[in-house]
């Protein structure tokens, strides 16, 4: 008898390690192996004509936080996240429950709907750059028949901020939409038609119900969107380049430049730590919030 | 008399309040939409038309972009490489996902959960940061211009997110119809061939979809990795095209037309299969 249990926990045992192992190949390959080289690289300077590589100590966190060109990025990339984040929420809400309302066609503005999410980012980001062109440009040309005079919108630096967080909206809330409304409809029904019948207003029944109900899905969306969109450069790529000067590069977009356009790999290692370090106090907050929620997956 | 004009009033309500919706399903679709049109009438544009003021927003159709786009860069061979990236990169993920699910799913052990646990948290790691280590790994192993090397890195990527979706749809399925089939002498490929790959196609199409959109539309590892034409995508050659400057300035006309070659199969995809990608996208963050 326990000689056959044995065999049986012995199978479960190599089945589980040879079904999983080439998942887990690829993943140590490609990111476990990467982070401890980024890791090792931050504390190295590299040679890529001699390849000589040296150890430098902490010279290039020291580098790091005396640049203060590296302030102002991570400034607009906490100011990006953080407005897309909520901007996302609350229209993907709106869009939510548009979605959810039946109307005919339905099915095709849900198709439509999803379209943003599906493109390449880097065609979104030139496209817009292309309608945002100061002097050609189709969002130029109604801005200047509305108000008069045509905006120079990528060229101030302010206006390009701003610019970019809203075409970061257009790009990201229909994907936080699709989440929300699969949200919406799991919500029991009864729950609404007994809010009306004690007399609630549709807002109540928004505030007290939906909102309450959707908060740990909320929670969790916020995190996955916050972690994600820190990683976003392709956007940056398409619509602005960084520019004008720096006001609109973000950490990705730096630690792209220093590590393959200036071949300065130690100190974009020393970069993709500082990238890492925000993700995990990001992650750290979230999952404090999903124990105080009681957010499960 | 009272009723009926209390009915009138509750019908102009009723009337008023379908008009806003509608109003706001158009407003909706228009900015959803405007980029497209953008690029579909900037694509189909004269280029001495293109560059005027005002736009001109209905201008005479032709598809010279297309033809010079297809004259001016290797068209045909960045969209087979895209095509192959994708396709490639769509099997490898789910080969190897599909394996691993059905092993956390069926088979666990202890400390499984917490290796799940760690899979998945390892989708919020940066690609960015991963792409200096990765170049030199890659030249090692002969990769770097290849679109096997692309396939795996991408593959890479894509995994956590697709085991995470498939487990919870192996665990939906009776392990008893396994049971079954193997009371009735099936060995393990015949379970899996007979049973669960069956029953999990719905799924499976889905993450199908769902993976050849990520890996049709990456742009930071084919743009690393790839310094010849033999293994650039579509996505780098967009960024090429945008850096070609002419006396006219940027080629728009020519980006354009880019843009809708790699947009048209994406948009198809989703009308023919929004139903399924939803159910890919939302598996897992909410539960029915």
């Amino acid at each position: 008898m326990a000689t056959i249990k044995v065999s049986k926990e012995t199978r479960r045992w190599v089945l589980f390690v040879a079904l999983v192992a080439p998942a887990l190949f690829l993943r140590f390959i490609t990111a476990v192996h990467p982070v401890y080289k980024t890791i090792t690289l931050s504390f190295q300077e590299v040679n890529l004509l001699t390849r000589v590589t040296r150890t430098v100590g902490w010279r290039n966190f020291v580098e790091l936080i005396h640049d203060p060109s590296i302030w102002e990025v991570m400034r607009f990339t906490v100011v990006l996240v953080a407005a897309s984040v909520v901007l996302q929420l609350v229209l993907g809400m709106g869009v939510a429950t548009l979605l959810n309302a039946s109307f005919r066609g339905r099915h095709l503005i849900r198709s439509i709907n999803l379209i943003p999410w599906a493109i390449p980012t880097i065609v979104a980001g030139l496209a817009f750059r292309w309608m945002l062109d100061d002097q050609y440009g189709m969002i130029t040309d109604i801005i200047s028949r509305l108000v008069g005079h045509r905006p120079e919108i990528l060229i101030h630096p302010g206006s390009a901020q701003l610019a970019v967080i809203l075409v970061n909206v257009w790009k990201n809330t229909p994907f936080m939409a699709v989440v929300l409304l699969a949200g919406l409809q799991s919500v029991p029904h009864d729950l609404y038609e007994a809010a009306k019948i004690d007399g609630s207003t549709s807002w109540q029944s928004f505030r007290y119900i939906t909102v309450p109900v959707s908060t740990p899905l909320i929670i969790t969306l916020s995190l996955f969107f916050l972690i994600w969109q820190l990683a976003n450069f392709d956007l940056i790529l398409g619509l602005t380049h960084g520019g004008p000067g720096i006001a609109t590069t973000v950490l990705s977009y730096r630690l792209f430049q220093e590590g393959m356009l200036w071949y300065k790999w130690g100190y974009a290692s020393a970069l993709g730590v500082g990238l890492m370090l925000v993700v995990a106090v990001v992650g750290l907050l979230g999952l404090y919030l999903f124990r105080r929620y009681d957010v499960r997956f | 008399m009272r009723v009926s004009a209390q009915a009138r009033k509750v019908a102009a309500w009723k009337w008023r309040s379908a008009l806003r919706m509608y109003l706001s399903i158009i407003l909706f679709a228009l900015v959803v939409l405007a980029p497209f049109y953008w690029i579909v009438i900037s694509s189909l544009t004269h280029r001495n038309e293109l560059f005027s003021i005002p736009p001109q927003y209905f201008p005479s159709f032709t598809l010279e972009n297309y033809v010079n786009l297809a004259r001016q860069v290797p068209f045909f061979d960045y969209l087979r490489n895209s095509l192959a990236f994708g396709v490639g990169t769509t099997l490898l993920t789910l080969v190897v996902s599909f394996l691993a699910a059905y092993g956390f799913a069926r088979y666990p052990v202890r400390g499984s959960n917490a290796l799940l646990f760690l899979l998945l948290m390892s989708m919020a790691l940066p690609e960015i940061i991963t792409v200096v280590p990765l170049f030199e790994t890659l030249r090692n192993l002969k990769l770097l211009n290849t679109i096997t090397g692309l396939i795996l890195v991408m593959s890479s990527v894509l995994v956590p997110f697709t085991v995470w979706v498939l487990v919870s749809f192996v665990k939906q399925i009776p392990v008893e119809m396994e049971e079954a089939a193997v009371i009735d002498g099936a060995n393990f490929f015949q379970v899996i061939g007979w049973i669960v790959l069956p029953v999990m196609k719905p799924a499976l199409a889905t993450m199908l979809t769902i993976n050849f959109i990520n890996a049709w539309n990456n742009l930071i590892y084919p743009l690393v990795f790839s310094s010849s034409a033999s293994s650039k995508t579509l996505s780098v050659a967009i960024t090429e095209v945008f850096q070609a400057r002419s006396p006219y300035g940027r080629p728009w006309e020519l980006i354009s037309a880019l843009g809708v070659t790699m947009v048209v199969p994406v948009v198809i995809l989703v009308l023919i299969a929004q139903r399924s990608i939803t159910t890919g996208l939302t598996s897992g963050s909410v539960k029915s």
